[in-house]
């Protein structure tokens, strides 16, 4: 294991401050006042304790942040004054006509006004009607629960698993052997995603690259020598969700770089090289495209090199 | 008594006395849950731990927690969430927040990356910024094991103040340290070396945003920073020979103002926009790398690189049944770093230069949605990107570039919603791609070894491309308790363009099913099973004559899972899941006219293989504590050989140099681990 990754007591200085400081709100607790016997959401709870428990622990059920459904009439917001009508009626799928967001049977852009009433206003979610989500009918309540303590979506670690619902492909690529931290829940799909923008790729950026430099910004540069796919998009050459090859490279070198690369001058013939490992050690440059790191074994700096060594080879990134 | 129990007894001992002291207090409001525990891993997991921090054998401490309360007077929420504080990957994050009005968060996390390879070297020097490697090499397998890896420590901040009447004031800043080291290359020759990594990146954003009925501004700020504490690392032989000098990033800084928005003109009807601005500097000191620059060379880059973007759009559905989206979009990305001279001949002409790149983009897109009857839907769209591309004037060209590209891409899918039992789409996607003549290389055919075609590529990211792709997917709910997804996809890619070597085509597919049943109230079942099968053909150049070398590279891939969850009992929970995920990559070679020369070392298939194996009993201990108990099973295999040579003798690891270096790098072909561990849940 790494020296650097030793345990630091930082971690746990924290937890002890924050849990003091918890201690300290907590004491406020107990001027809770109790809840309104005659609200909306009374009337619901009759039959709906579990979704009536949920709602009022949720950040929903705020009453005292105006722009809740608790502090604008409860359930009825979301579930229409025709909830009431359900239930004078007694209740059942459908009866009286409330509206239910959760149901299949519920248009994908009726539900999602709903919500956006009040969540429009989030920047992210400014260009949703745009998006390529709702373009294909995909509702906030196909990933989003509400009446839930926990969000799934909303959790790093489980917010991949919704995400694969429909994903499938990225299903399998996060368990290959290259691969970004997402089953760890260190990094999710949100972190490069955002699913509720029109940006290309729905990224959370304007860009492939300027979403990857929020992580790996010493590929930005600009270098003395770019390397020209590195400047315009990453996925040329890696594939984010995972592969088999490492360092989440599309394809193994030197086929990856041989789709570019074609030259027998100036640097003898190993841009055309064969594929396959060596039959020995070997210092020829012609017979190491494969084994180790590839081409990289000598192009080492491939995303970019900062020297001005007086070399004619200078832009190959061997420096 | 080991590191990893001293530390846990650390960890344990606090978090009892955090349950102790502050549980019970805390009794209100929405749940809280505070579990401690302890696990261990049988064997070392290096390929299956890189990122979690139980890489190696032995005991974990497993201590989590997800307290939140709530002060219903006021609105305030308390919240501390933290994870995996007993393990290197551990996170925790605080927060206040009186809802509506103003909050803040703190939050730490630390990412581990372990290096799933084991590396033998004679390498002196390994952290550091002087690298000098053995002569004469060491004997292979001799040399000193070292694992490699680095250490990402992110911290972020946020702050929320709403200013009344619709606006929000937003803040947030990330540290990010990342240090440790990196499997590198010297460059100069083929011979191991270790990059030194040890950088910060901050990023700071500020939102200022409004919201009224339906309209909608957001205007910020965000600045980003990356700082290197090496610039250039030296290497050599041990015997002094040989000087290399490796150059790293520099430092770097981006500002950025944006400004979007968008208003309801009628209920039915959306307007968009957004434009922003950025600029990105790098102007660290170069070096002289040693003094092999040329007194000529410029002594720093003044890099700086513009992003202007700008985009207006509408969603409208001007009639009940029809939907439209449309927008417009340009996007500006300039690389106005000055181009200079940084490699001069003799009499001081300049033949290499700095290769700043730039491009703009002008997309419009177009997409309509009619609704038909019984809940089917057709959706028909069209959107086109036209490119302007750099091609360099100055230098030496080693690919074809093109100055524009065009592409237009079709939509068209068929889908049927708002069913109880059966929704599903029917998508299809074409798409061209092409753009202007190629500038070649100026090194030109070589007619001395009769190569006409040399670096008459098309490359694959600019090549002429056709794509269609379909994708259909069904959800079948035949019963309440059961249902299944099935999906297909299938693409090809066609290139084309007047060289000879490049991608030819590409293909993928994937078929995939999903089923679930809930059994009854307590038990649900879950399966799945995933097949994907990629294919890529290519043409490449064959050393000399007009010999072409074909490569066909494929890889197929079949997972599967099974999962059960349910209650035994009301006190007992039980579950379950097994996973496996296999893979083959192929590599096949062949070439015009010929067969491939019997010292050439074939390319193997290489197979990866992980099982996961989960399960896990909880069983209720008193009214809000459990008891947990996990066990896993992992097992991976690969017979990957990346880092293997092949003589006569048979595979062995292969060593880097000849006379020098002799370094080794070794992966556990197969790693099997169980993990067992106990926690007590504690719920208040």
């Amino acid at each position: 294991m790494l020296e650097t990754s030793r345990p630091s007591l930082l971690p746990l200085l924290t937890l002890l401050v924050c849990a003091v400081w918890l201690l300290a709100g907590a004491q406020q607790l107990a001027a809770q006042p109790a809840p309104g016997k005659e609200s909306p959401e009374e009337i619901c709870k009759a039959c709906h304790v579990e979704k009536y428990d949920s709602f009022v622990a949720s950040r929903h059920g705020v009453k005292t942040d105006s722009r809740t459904p608790a502090s604008r009439g409860a359930c009825v917001v979301c579930h229409g004054d025709s909830a009431l009508e359900h239930a004078k009626k007694g209740g059942g799928r459908g009866v009286g006509g409330i509206v239910n967001p959760g149901s299949k049977t519920m248009a994908a852009d009726a539900k999602n006004r709903i919500c956006l009433a009040c969540h429009q206003g989030d920047p992210k979610r400014t260009h949703w009607q745009a998006s390529v989500h709702a373009g294909r009918d995909v509702s906030c309540t196909s990933c989003h629960e509400v009446h839930t303590a926990h969000d799934k979506v909303r959790d790093k670690l489980t917010q991949p698993y919704v995400c694969f619902t429909c994903h499938k492909e990225q299903r399998v690529q996060v368990n290959k052997p290259s691969r970004h931290p997402i089953l760890e829940g260190k990094v999710s799909c949100a972190d490069c995603h955002n699913v509720h923008g029109n940006n290309p790729k729905q990224m959370v950026k304007s860009s492939v690259v300027e979403t990857c430099y929020q992580c790996h910004m010493e590929k930005r540069g600009p270098f003395v020598h770019n390397h020209q796919p590195v400047t315009e998009d990453c996925t040329i050459c890696h594939q984010p969700h995972g592969t088999t090859i490492a360092n989440l490279l599309k394809s193994r070198p030197p086929f990856l770089c041989q789709d570019c690369h074609a030259s027998l001058a100036g640097g003898g013939q190993h841009p055309s090289q064969y594929a396959g490992p060596p039959t020995g050690r070997t210092t020829s440059s012609s017979a190491l495209g494969t084994v180790g790191r590839g081409c990289l074994n000598c192009h080492t700096n491939i995303h970019g090199s900062n020297s001005t060594q007086n070399s004619a080879t200078a832009g190959r990134f061997r420096r | 008594m080991s590191q990893k129990t001293k530390r846990a007894c650390k960890v344990t001992a606090l978090a009892a006395a955090l349950l102790t002291a502050y549980g019970p207090v805390l009794a209100a409001g929405p749940e809280s849950e505070v579990s401690i525990g302890i696990g261990n891993w049988s064997d070392d997991r290096p390929q299956t731990g890189i990122y979690d921090g139980m890489r190696d054998s032995g005991p974990y401490f497993l201590l989590d927690a997800d307290i939140l309360k709530r002060d219903d007077a006021t609105g305030t929420w308390y919240g501390l969430k933290a994870r995996n504080l007993g393990l290197d990957d551990r996170e925790i994050k605080a927060e206040w927040l009186r809802q509506g009005n103003i909050g803040l968060s703190l939050e730490y996390s630390r990412i581990p990356r372990d290096s799933p390879w084991t590396i033998n070297t004679g390498l002196q020097g390994i952290g550091t910024t002087t690298l000098l490697v053995p002569t004469p090499s060491i004997t292979p397998g001799t040399g000193t094991n070292v694992e490699l890896g680095t250490v990402r420590d992110q911290i972020t901040a946020k702050f929320f103040k709403s200013l009344g009447a619709g606006l929000n004031f937003n803040v947030s800043f990330r540290n990010e340290t990342k240090e440790g080291t990196r499997a590198w290359g010297r460059g100069g020759a083929a011979e191991f070396a270790v990059e030194p990594i040890d950088s910060t990146i901050r990023q700071l954003e500020a939102l200022l945003s409004y919201s009224h009925e339906g309209f909608q501004l957001t205007g910020g700020y965000y600045g980003t920073s990356y700082e290197n504490a090496n610039s250039m690392v030296t290497t050599s032989l041990t015997s002094g020979a040989s000087p290399f000098f490796l150059s790293l990033p520099l430092d770097n800084k981006s500002h950025e103002f944006f400004l979007n928005g968008g208003y309801n003109f009628t209920p039915t009807t959306r307007g968009t926009f957004k434009v922003s601005y950025s600029q990105a500097t790098q102007d660290e000191a170069l070096g002289n790398f040693g003094g092999t620059a040329s007194p000529l060379a410029p002594t720093h880059l003044d890099g700086r690189l513009d992003t202007t973007m700008g985009e207006i759009g509408i969603t409208s559905r001007p009639m009940p049944k029809l939907s439209i989206v449309a927008n417009l979009r340009y996007r500006d990305f300039a690389d106005k770093t000055p181009v200079q001279g940084i490699v001069f001949n003799t009499t001081g002409t300049p033949t290499v230069y700095n290769t700043p790149f730039s491009y703009t983009n002008r997309i419009g897109k177009l997409e309509g949605t009619y609704l038909l009857p019984q809940a089917y839907s057709l959706l028909g769209g069209v959107e086109y990107n036209a490119q302007d591309r750099t091609v360099p004037s100055v230098g030496t060209l080693w690919v074809p570039f093109r100055a524009n590209l065009d592409e237009t891409t079709y939509r068209l899918q068929l889908r049927k919603s708002m069913s109880e039992t059966v929704n599903g789409s029917l998508a299809y996607l074409h798409s061209d791609r092409d753009g202007s003549s190629y500038v070649l290389p100026s090194a030109g055919p070589i007619p001395s070894v009769g190569e006409p075609n040399q670096d008459r590529i098309n490359p694959m990211h600019i090549s002429d491309r056709v794509r269609d792709k379909w994708r259909a997917m069904v959800d079948w709910s035949p019963a309440e308790k059961l249902a299944f997804q099935f999906v297909i996809e299938d693409g090809k890619d066609t290139y084309d363009g007047p060289n000879t070597y490049g991608l030819q085509d590409g293909t993928a597919r994937l078929y995939a099913l999903d089923a679930s049943y809930q059994v009854n109230s307590a038990w649900q079942i879950h399966a799945w099973y995933s097949r994907n099968e990629t294919e890529a053909n290519e043409i490449t150049q064959r050393d000399l004559t007009t010999i072409t070398k074909s490569n066909k590279l494929s890889e197929i891939g079949d997972s599967f899972g099974l999962g059960v969850r349910g209650k035994v009992s009301d006190k007992l929970k039980t579950g379950g899941d097994v996973e496996q995920f296999r893979s083959v990559n192929k590599y096949s070679q062949s070439i015009s006219g010929a067969v491939l020369p019997a010292t050439q070392v074939p390319t193997p298939d290489i197979t990866n293989t992980l099982l996961r194996i989960r399960l896990y009993a909880q069983y209720a201990v008193q009214k809000n504590a459990d008891l947990r108990i996990n066990l896993i099973h992992e097992r991976w295999s690969t017979d990957d050989w990346s880092w293997m040579m092949f003589p006569a003798s048979g595979a062995t690891p292969w060593a880097y140099g000849t006379t020098t270096d002799g370094t080794t790098v070794s992966a556990n072909a197969k790693q099997d681990s169980t993990f067992v561990g106990v926690r007590y849940i504690y719920r208040f």
